[in-house]
C-alpha cells in the first residue's frame, strides 16, 4: 500500500523524460593564447565569447587550466566590472554527492534479488558519516544494510560540486548582449626546453644541427588550437645560471640573434595554433642549420694529490660555436643536445648527450659527451716531501695514453693549486689558466703514449 | 545514433578560433626494417650483474616505416614504438614536406583511461539482473572527473556507478581520440599530394641493457687462458624489434637527467558514498572502524597494465660478432645478422674466441705498514696486457669474468671478477677473489723516539712457487726505510717477491716519523 503512495509521491517530482539529458559538455574554451616560460609556469589569455546581462551576475569560466593560481586571474571586457570571484575545487564523487544531500529527499530502487521485481521510494538523507543513514516515510535505515541492491538517484547535483576545478566571476554590467570577455591567468603545469640534434661529421669538422621545442603539458586541462608563445626565460626565478668549470659555455657570446625579444627573454612563437592536449609532449622545430664548423677535444682534470688506481678515460668534449659568422647563429634556448655520428654503414648512432643552458649567440660551447675509450690518463702521486716546516714538494706523474689510429692533444688539467703555488719544475710547458689550475696541451701520438711530469711547491 | 562523428564535430565546431583542420589519420601498425643499437647502463660497475627486472641502459632505435601520406593535412600515428620512447629525442626523417608537429600521448588505451578520457560523453549503462538475467540499457552521461569517482546523470537524475550492488557497466560508442593500444608517437603533416613515402623514425629509449660476459680457461701452468666472451643484451622493454639488426656500443656516454612523461597507468580508483553497516560496527567499540570503512569503500580497483618481467627468454645464439668498429670515441659492436630483440628477454651472441693467451697469476696486498699482530689474505689477480704479443689486441668491453681450470677432467670454477672497458695497449688485470693460503702478518719488533721496526712475513701453503706484491701506504711524513730494496708503484713502496712453494718471505722495514 506504501509502495503505491510514494509511487505516485515520485511520479509528482519532476520526472525526467528519456530526451532530456542535457548533451555532453564541450570545450568551454574560447580563443587561447598561451604563453610558457622555463620554470613550470605558463600565462593563458582566454577571450570567450560570453551573453551577460545588465547589472550583477555570475559568469562560470569551466575549461580553465586545473593548476590555475586563482589569485593571478583578471578578467576584462568592455562595460564589465569584477566584484567577485570564487574557485571551486569541491569534486563531484558519489561521497560529495552524498555528504551534500544531507537534508536532502533522493530516490531509492530497490530490486528484489529472486524476481528481479522494482520498487521504488523516496528517501531523506539524515546521516552520510561512515555509512548513510536514511528517514524513509517514519523509519530509519542504514542504506543497503541487508545488502541487497539498491539504486540511489539524486534529482540534481549541488552547484559547487565540479567535475573539473572551475572559476566563477561575479561581475557588475553596465548593458546586456553578447560580447568578448578576456579572461588572463598564470598556471603551473606547462613547461618547455629545447632538444637539439646534433649529427657530427667527424672527418670534414662538421656538424648538422636540428632544434626542437618540447612542450609538456601536465596542467590536468588541454588547450585547444592555442596561439603558443615560449619565451627562453624564468621570470623571477632562476638559479643565476650557475656553471661549474668545465661547462659547455666555454666563452659567453655578445651578438644578438635575429629572433624577437622582449626585456631579456627571447621568444619562440609557433608558427601556427596548436592543441596541447594533456599529458602530450609535442615538439616543434625551430633551429636548422647545415655544416657548422665543429671538432673534438679530449679533456682531463685531475684534482689535488689525486692518484687514480686504473688509467681514467679522458672527456670527450665536442667543441663549436654559436656565432653568426663560424656558428650556428642564434641564441640558443636551454636543453639537451644530443650528438650522433655515422657509424661504418652510414647510420647514425647516438654518441651522447649534454645539457646547456640559455647560451647567447656569439658563444664559443665546449659540450662533454662523454669519455673516451681510447684515450685514457693515469695521474699519480709519485712523491711528496716536506721540505721545512712551510712547504711540500709534490711531483705528480701523469701518463696519457692513445689507442686511436691518429695523435690526439689532451688538455691536461691539474686542479687544487690555490694560494701561492709554484710548479717547480715539469716536463712540458704548462699555462697558468687561474691561480687554481694548470693546463698542458699534450700531444699523444698514434697508438702511444706520453708522460707528464710536474713539481709543485705548496705550502699545503 | 549520435555516435562517433557527431561527438567530434560537436567538438570541433565549439570553438571560436578557425575550425579544426580536416584531417585525416594514418596508421602505421609497426616498423619494416629495424635498427637496434643497445648502450650500457651508465652508473652500473662491470662488477654488477645486469638486473633483468631492472634495466638502467637504454637504446637507440631506428625504424623505416612505409607510409601512405595522404595530401592535405593528416596526422601519421607511429604505433609499437618502445614503452621506454623518449619522446623528446625522437628524430623523423623523409616526409617530403617537412612535418609541422610531433606528438606523444601518454596516455594508452585502458579500463583506466576510457573512463577518465570519458568525462562529459554519452555512454550506455547496461544492468542486468542477477534474478531474470534481463538486461536493460538506457542513456547516460558522465558527469564527473574520474578522479576517484564516477557520477552519472540518467533520464531519472543523478546515480553513481557501483554503488548499487547491480551488475551494471558503462557502454562506450568509441575510443577517444587519440587513445591507442600500444606506445604511439604521431607526427602532423601537410602534404601537397597523396604520397607513398619511406620514412625513418629514430628515438631513445629507456629499458635495455648489455653487457660483456667472460669465460678464462686457465691451462695446466697457469701461463694460459683460453677466453672467450658473449655480448650479452637485454631488453624490459613491452616491444619486441624483429629481425632488427642490432649494435651494441662500448665506452662511457654523458647522459642528462630528463623529466620523461611516464606512461600513464593512473591507478584509478572507484570509490562510492560512506557504505558502513550495521554488521561492521564492532561489538564494545563506540568508534567506526576508520580503516575498514575505507577499505570497503573501494569497490572496484581497475584492472592496471602490470608490466611484468615474469617470462625472460634467454637466448644463445650461434652467429659470431666481428671486431668493432669505432664510433666516435666509442666502440661499436655489431651483430652480423639480423635478430629479433624480444620484449623482456636476453639474448647472447659470441663476440671474442682467444686461445692462449699469456697471463701471470699475482698475488696483491696494499698493506698499512703500522700495522700490528693481525693477518690479511691476499688478492688473487690475473695480469696480462692487451696486446698481440699476449695473444690480446683488441678492444675490452667491461663485464664479468669467470676463471675456470681443469680438475681431474671438469672444469671447475676458480673464481668471478671483473674487467673495465679495456683498450688495446692497457695492462689488464682481473681481480678474481680472497687467496685463502696467501697470508700476510705484519708484526713490531723494535721501537725508538721517532722510529718502529717491523716484519712482514708471507706464507704460502701451495706446493708452487707464488709471485707476491705489497704496495704500501705510507702515511704523509713518515718515511719507510726497508731492509731490501722496493720499488715504486703508483707513488707507493711496493715489495715485489717470489714465495717458496710451501714456504714463506719476510721484509724487515723501519717507519721513521718526520714530523717533529
Amino acid at each position: 500500500m506504501r509502495a503505491v503512495i510514494l509511487l505516485s509521491a515520485l511520479l509528482a517530482t519532476p520526472a525526467l523524460a528519456q530526451n532530456t539529458i542535457p548533451p555532453p559538455s564541450q570545450n568551454a574554451q574560447g580563443d587561447v593564447a598561451v604563453t610558457i616560460y622555463n620554470g613550470d609556469l605558463a600565462l593563458v589569455q582566454d577571450t570567450r565569447q560570453l551573453n551577460i546581462p545588465a547589472g550583477r551576475s555570475r559568469q562560470e569560466f569551466p575549461d580553465v587550466s586545473a593548476q590555475i593560481r586563482p589569485e593571478t586571474v583578471t578578467l576584462s571586457g568592455a562595460g564589465v566590472g569584477v566584484v567577485e570571484q570564487n574557485f571551486d575545487f569541491d569534486l563531484l564523487s558519489p561521497q560529495a554527492l552524498m555528504q551534500k544531500a544531507v537534508g536532502e529527499t533522493i530516490t531509492l530502487i530497490r530490486t528484489n534479488p529472486a524476481t528481479g521485481a522494482e520498487v521504488r521510494e523516496r528517501a531523506r538523507v539524515l546521516a552520510a558519516n561512515g555509512g548513510v543513514v536514511l528517514q524513509i516515510g517514519d523509519r530509519i535505515e542504514v542504506l543497503r544494510d541487508d545488502g541487497l541492491p539498491v539504486r540511489v538517484i539524486f534529482d540534481r547535483v549541488p552547484e559547487n560540486l565540479r567535475a573539473r576545478p572551475t572559476l566563477s566571476v561575479t561581475v557588475q554590467s553596465e548593458g546586456a548582449g553578447r560580447r568578448p570577455v578576456t579572461l588572463t591567468y598564470l598556471s603551473a603545469g606547462l613547461g618547455w626546453s629545447a632538444d637539439y640534434v646534433a649529427l657530427f661529421d667527424e672527418n670534414a669538422g662538421r656538424m648538422d644541427v636540428q632544434g626542437w621545442i618540447t612542450l609538456t603539458n601536465n596542467s590536468g586541462t588541454p588547450f585547444v588550437n592555442a596561439n603558443t608563445l615560449l619565451v627562453a626565460g624564468a621570470p623571477g626565478g632562476g638559479n643565476g645560471g650557475y656553471q661549474r668549470r668545465g661547462g659547455p659555455i666555454r666563452q659567453p657570446g655578445t651578438e644578438t640573434s635575429d629572433r624577437e625579444r622582449l626585456g631579456d627573454f627571447y621568444l619562440y612563437p609557433l608558427p601556427e595554433r596548436t592543441t596541447i592536449a594533456n599529458r602530450q609532449t609535442k615538439q616543434v622545430s625551430f633551429l636548422d642549420v647545415h655544416a657548422t664548423p665543429a671538432a673534438r677535444a679530449y679533456e682531463y682534470r685531475n684534482g689535488w694529490l689525486g692518484t687514480t688506481e686504473q688509467p681514467m678515460s679522458a672527456n670527450t668534449v665536442l667543441r663549436f660555436s654559436s656565432s653568426r659568422e663560424q656558428g650556428l647563429g642564434d641564441a640558443l634556448p636551454a636543453g639537451t643536445v644530443r650528438v650522433y655520428q655515422r657509424d661504418a654503414r652510414g647510420n647514425p648512432q647516438f654518441v651522447g648527450e649534454s645539457a646547456i643552458g640559455h647560451t647567447p649567440m656569439g658563444s664559443d660551447l665546449g659540450l662533454t659527451t662523454g669519455q673516451a675509450f681510447d684515450v685514457k690518463v693515469r695521474a699519480v702521486v709519485e712523491r711528496r716531501e716536506r721540505v721545512n716546516s712551510e712547504r711540500w714538494r709534490t711531483t705528480m706523474r701523469y701518463t696519457l695514453t692513445n689507442a686511436r689510429p691518429q695523435p690526439v692533444t689532451v688538455d691536461l688539467m691539474q686542479g687544487g693549486l690555490w694560494g701561492d703555488t709554484r710548479i717547480a719544475e715539469e716536463s712540458m710547458a704548462s699555462e697558468r689558466r687561474s691561480a687554481d689550475e694548470a693546463l698542458w696541451r699534450v700531444l699523444v701520438p698514434a697508438n702511444g703514449e706520453a708522460v707528464v711530469t710536474a713539481t709543485f711547491d705548496t705550502r699545503f | 545514433m549520435r555516435r562517433p562523428r557527431a561527438i567530434l564535430l560537436g567538438l570541433s565546431l565549439a570553438f571560436g578560433a578557425p575550425p579544426a583542420h580536416a584531417q585525416s589519420i594514418v596508421t602505421s601498425a609497426g616498423p619494416d626494417d629495424v635498427d637496434v643499437t643497445i648502450y650500457r647502463a651508465p652508473g652500473r660497475s662491470a662488477r654488477t650483474p645486469l638486473d633483468l627486472q631492472w634495466l638502467n641502459g637504454y637504446a637507440l632505435i631506428s625504424e623505416t616505416r612505409r607510409i601512405a601520406i595522404p595530401a592535405g593535412e593528416s596526422d601519421i600515428r607511429f604505433e609499437g614504438v618502445a614503452g621506454g620512447i623518449l619522446p623528446q629525442s625522437a628524430i623523423v626523417t623523409g616526409f617530403p614536406d617537412g612535418i609541422v608537429e610531433r606528438n606523444r600521448d601518454a596516455y594508452l588505451l585502458s579500463a583506466n583511461s576510457l573512463i577518465d578520457r570519458s568525462l562529459g560523453r554519452r555512454v550506455h549503462l547496461r544492468r542486468t539482473s542477477s534474478a531474470t538475467g534481463a538486461v536493460t540499457e538506457q542513456e547516460a552521461v558522465i558527469r564527473s572527473g574520474a578522479d576517484g569517482a564516477l557520477v552519472l546523470q540518467t533520464p531519472e537524475g543523478f546515480e553513481a556507478l557501483r554503488c548499487t550492488g547491480l551488475r551494471e557497466t558503462p557502454i562506450f560508442a568509441q575510443v577517444p581520440a587519440g587513445l591507442s593500444a600500444r606506445p604511439t608517437l604521431s607526427v602532423r603533416t601537410r602534404s601537397s599530394r597523396a604520397i607513398a613515402a619511406t620514412v625513418t623514425l629514430s628515438y631513445l629509449s629507456s629499458g635495455f641493457d648489455w653487457q660483456a660476459n667472460y669465460v678464462a680457461n686457465l691451462s695446466a701452468d697457469g701461463t694460459r687462458v683460453d677466453l672467450f666472451a658473449w655480448v650479452t643484451l637485454a631488453s624490459s622493454d613491452e616491444t619486441s624489434f624483429r629481425n632488427a639488426d642490432t649494435q651494441a656500443v662500448a665506452g662511457r656516454l654523458n647522459r642528462e637527467r630528463v623529466d620523461r612523461e611516464e606512461r600513464e597507468e593512473a591507478n584509478l580508483q572507484l570509490r562510492c558514498w560512506p557504505s558502513l553497516r550495521t554488521h561492521h560496527i564492532p561489538l564494545q567499540s563506540s568508534e567506526p572502524p576508520e580503516g575498514d570503512s575505507r577499505r570497503r569503500n573501494m569497490v572496484m580497483n581497475s584492472p592496471v597494465a602490470v608490466t611484468s618481467v615474469g617470462s625472460e627468454d634467454i637466448v644463445l645464439t650461434g652467429t659470431r660478432i666481428p671486431p668493432p668498429e669505432t664510433l666516435g670515441d666509442l666502440k661499436l659492436y655489431r651483430i652480423p645478422e639480423p635478430v629479433t630483440v624480444a620484449a623482456n628477454s636476453q639474448k647472447q651472441v659470441a663476440f671474442l674466441e682467444q686461445n692462449g693467451v699469456a697471463v701471470r697469476t699475482l698475488y696483491r696486498q696494499r698493506l698499512d705498514p703500522e700495522e700490528d699482530g693481525s693477518t690479511q689474505r691476499a688478492t688473487r689477480v690475473l695480469v696480462t696486457r692487451n696486446r698481440t704479443e699476449e695473444g690480446l689486441g683488441l678492444p675490452l668491453p667491461a663485464g664479468r669474468v669467470q676463471l675456470f681450470a681443469l680438475a681431474g677432467g671438469r672444469p671447475i670454477l676458480l673464481g668471478e671478477g671483473s674487467l673495465d672497458d679495456r683498450a688495446v695497449g692497457e695492462d689488464v688485470e682481473i681481480v678474481i677473489g680472497e687467496a685463502p693460503g696467501v697470508i700476510s702478518r705484519i708484526e713490531d719488533i723494535a721501537w725508538g723516539d721517532d722510529w718502529q721496526d717491523h716484519v712482514l712475513t708471507v706464507t704460502n701453503d701451495s706446493p708452487a712457487p707464488v709471485r707476491y706484491e705489497a704496495e704500501f701506504d705510507v702515511v704523509e711524513g713518515d718515511i719507510l726505510r726497508p731492509r731490501a730494496r722496493l720499488s715504486r708503484r703508483n707513488g707507493r713502496p711496493l715489495w715485489a717477491v717470489t714465495v717458496p712453494a710451501n714456504g714463506t718471505a719476510t721484509l724487515r722495514y723501519r717507519l721513521v716519523d718526520s714530523d717533529d
